[in-house]
């Protein structure tokens, strides 16, 4: 397979993490523009667990979204009193905090003779465990959907449960879901930390596969795409935030014979998408009425 | 929703992967880019040496490619494989950017060892230099 087309699905595969992790919390209702300070926050702790203390990928990979998860805890235990637009600035000024917090973190051990770990702006090279283990970049790919299917089994089975059911129900009317006797702040905390946990499972594949991160990469504008591939793939379905990813990385490397107008092609398509259907491609109609014709099919 | 979750578990447990280490030297690199005729486009010379021993690394295969960090996935360069130039270990590649700033130029070596690479690079429009605050030698020259 081609190097390039490895690499656009790889970055696909890898930032529909993100993706996923800010429709979780579009379902309970929260509008946040922080979620790439989780995945920041676990592509560091596991570029720091691998690259430094010499772990496995794997328990890397879990400690640094351990870490992530109980971030979102964290600033979700203050944060989710206020709702609404106050919800969202405050994880915006939390998401650039953790940015300005990389930028002066230090902490670097000499492996091999050379100086390895986060030097500050200067950002945290040579994450290279998957060059150190001989890990090709299709492999990697492979190990990217291998994850992404399993959060997506993860989705559809919570989907389909009554802690689903419960997140839906804030989302639709928190008022109406706490006169029901559900605790609506410790279901979001729950649902924050969710979604802190698998955009920390992609931020420590990131910083694996491009072996080097810096705080720049994740600042407000990955947030905000983050937020947009759910509303523009749609909030009916898991497979929304799938397809707003696809359109967006999938778009952007079509048009590239208009190499300096991309992005704003891609922001008007953006606006299009977003005039015509406001809840997504996929939204909860659109779902809807696809499972019934399927179940008219199988009838 | 029993069978669901069994599948959801026998993909899991599917994912795991245990690799075998290599153990050929690493590679680094200098990298000097210089603006092309046409606008925004720079051709580079990016010298391969071996880390430790400081040989050329004659015989890679480099692929360099460009990624802007302030927005990520958003600008990239498509990557190029990069030619052989006129003295062992020497490769040079051309590369045509979206616009001006800072970039993290990607340097994948294949070959004699496997390795990437990341140099930042600042390319701007009056600049004459660049800077790689980790200490290597880039340069953009005007």
């Amino acid at each position: 397979m081609d190097d390039h087309l490895v690499g656009v699905l790889s970055n696909i595969g890898m930032i529909s993490f993100i993706a996923l992790s800010a429709y979780l919390l579009l379902i309970v209702g929260e509008i946040s523009f922080g979620q790439q300070a989780f995945f920041a926050i676990s592509a560091y702790a596991s570029g720091i667990a691998t690259a430094m203390w010499g772990w496995d990928f794997w328990p890397g990979l879990a400690w640094g979204t351990a870490v992530a998860a109980a971030a979102a805890v964290l600033v979700g235990i203050p944060t989710l009193r206020i709702r609404g637009l106050y919800f969202s600035i405050a994880t915006l000024a939390f998401a650039e905090m953790v940015r300005l917090v990389f930028e002066v973190f230090k902490y670097q051990v000499e492996i091999d003779g050379e100086m390895v770990g986060p030097d500050g702006s200067d950002g945290f090279r040579d994450i290279r465990y998957i060059f150190e283990n001989d890990i090709t970049a299709v492999e990697y790919m492979l190990m990217i959907y291998g994850l992404l299917a399993a959060v997506l089994c993860a989705f559809f089975l919570l989907e389909r449960s009554r802690l689903g059911s419960i997140f839906r129900m804030i989302g639709q009317d928190p008022v109406l879901a706490e006169m029901q006797g559900i605790d609506v702040t410790a279901y979001k905390i729950l649902a924050l930390g969710l979604a802190g946990l698998v955009a920390g499972i992609g931020g420590g594949l990131y910083a694996h596969l491009t072996t080097f991160v810096e705080p720049k990469i994740f600042n407000v504008m990955l947030g905000v795409h983050s937020l947009a591939y759910g509303l523009i793939g749609g909030l009916g379905t898991a497979f929304g935030p799938l397809i707003g990813v696809a359109i967006d990385i999938g778009f952007l490397e079509s048009i590239r014979a208009i190499s300096g107008y991309r992005m704003i092609a891609f922001g008007g398509l953006v606006a299009v998408l977003l005039i015509f259907r406001p809840r997504g491609l996929l939204d909860e109609a659109a779902v809807n009425w696809i499972r019934l014709r399927l179940r008219r099919r199988h009838a | 929703m029993v069978s669901r979750a069994f599948a959801c578990l026998v993909l899991a447990s599917t994912i795991a992967w245990t690799g075998v280490p290599a153990a050929a030297e690493r590679a680094k690199a200098q990298v000097v880019c210089t603006p092309a005729d046409r606008k925004l486009v720079y051709e580079c010379e990016i010298m391969l040496m071996g880390r430790k021993s400081g040989a050329p690394l004659e015989g890679a295969k480099l692929v360099v490619g460009a990624d802007m960090p302030s927005m990520p996935l958003a600008h990239n360069v498509k990557p190029v494989t990069a030619s052989p130039g006129g003295k062992p270990g020497m490769y040079t590649a051309t590369i045509e950017l979206e616009m001006h700033g800072e970039w993290a130029l990607r340097l994948d070596v294949a070959g004699p060892t496997r390795d990437r690479l990341i140099h930042k690079i600042h390319f701007g429009a009056s600049k004459g230099s660049s800077t790689d605050q980790g200490g290597r030698t880039n340069q953009m020259k005007k």
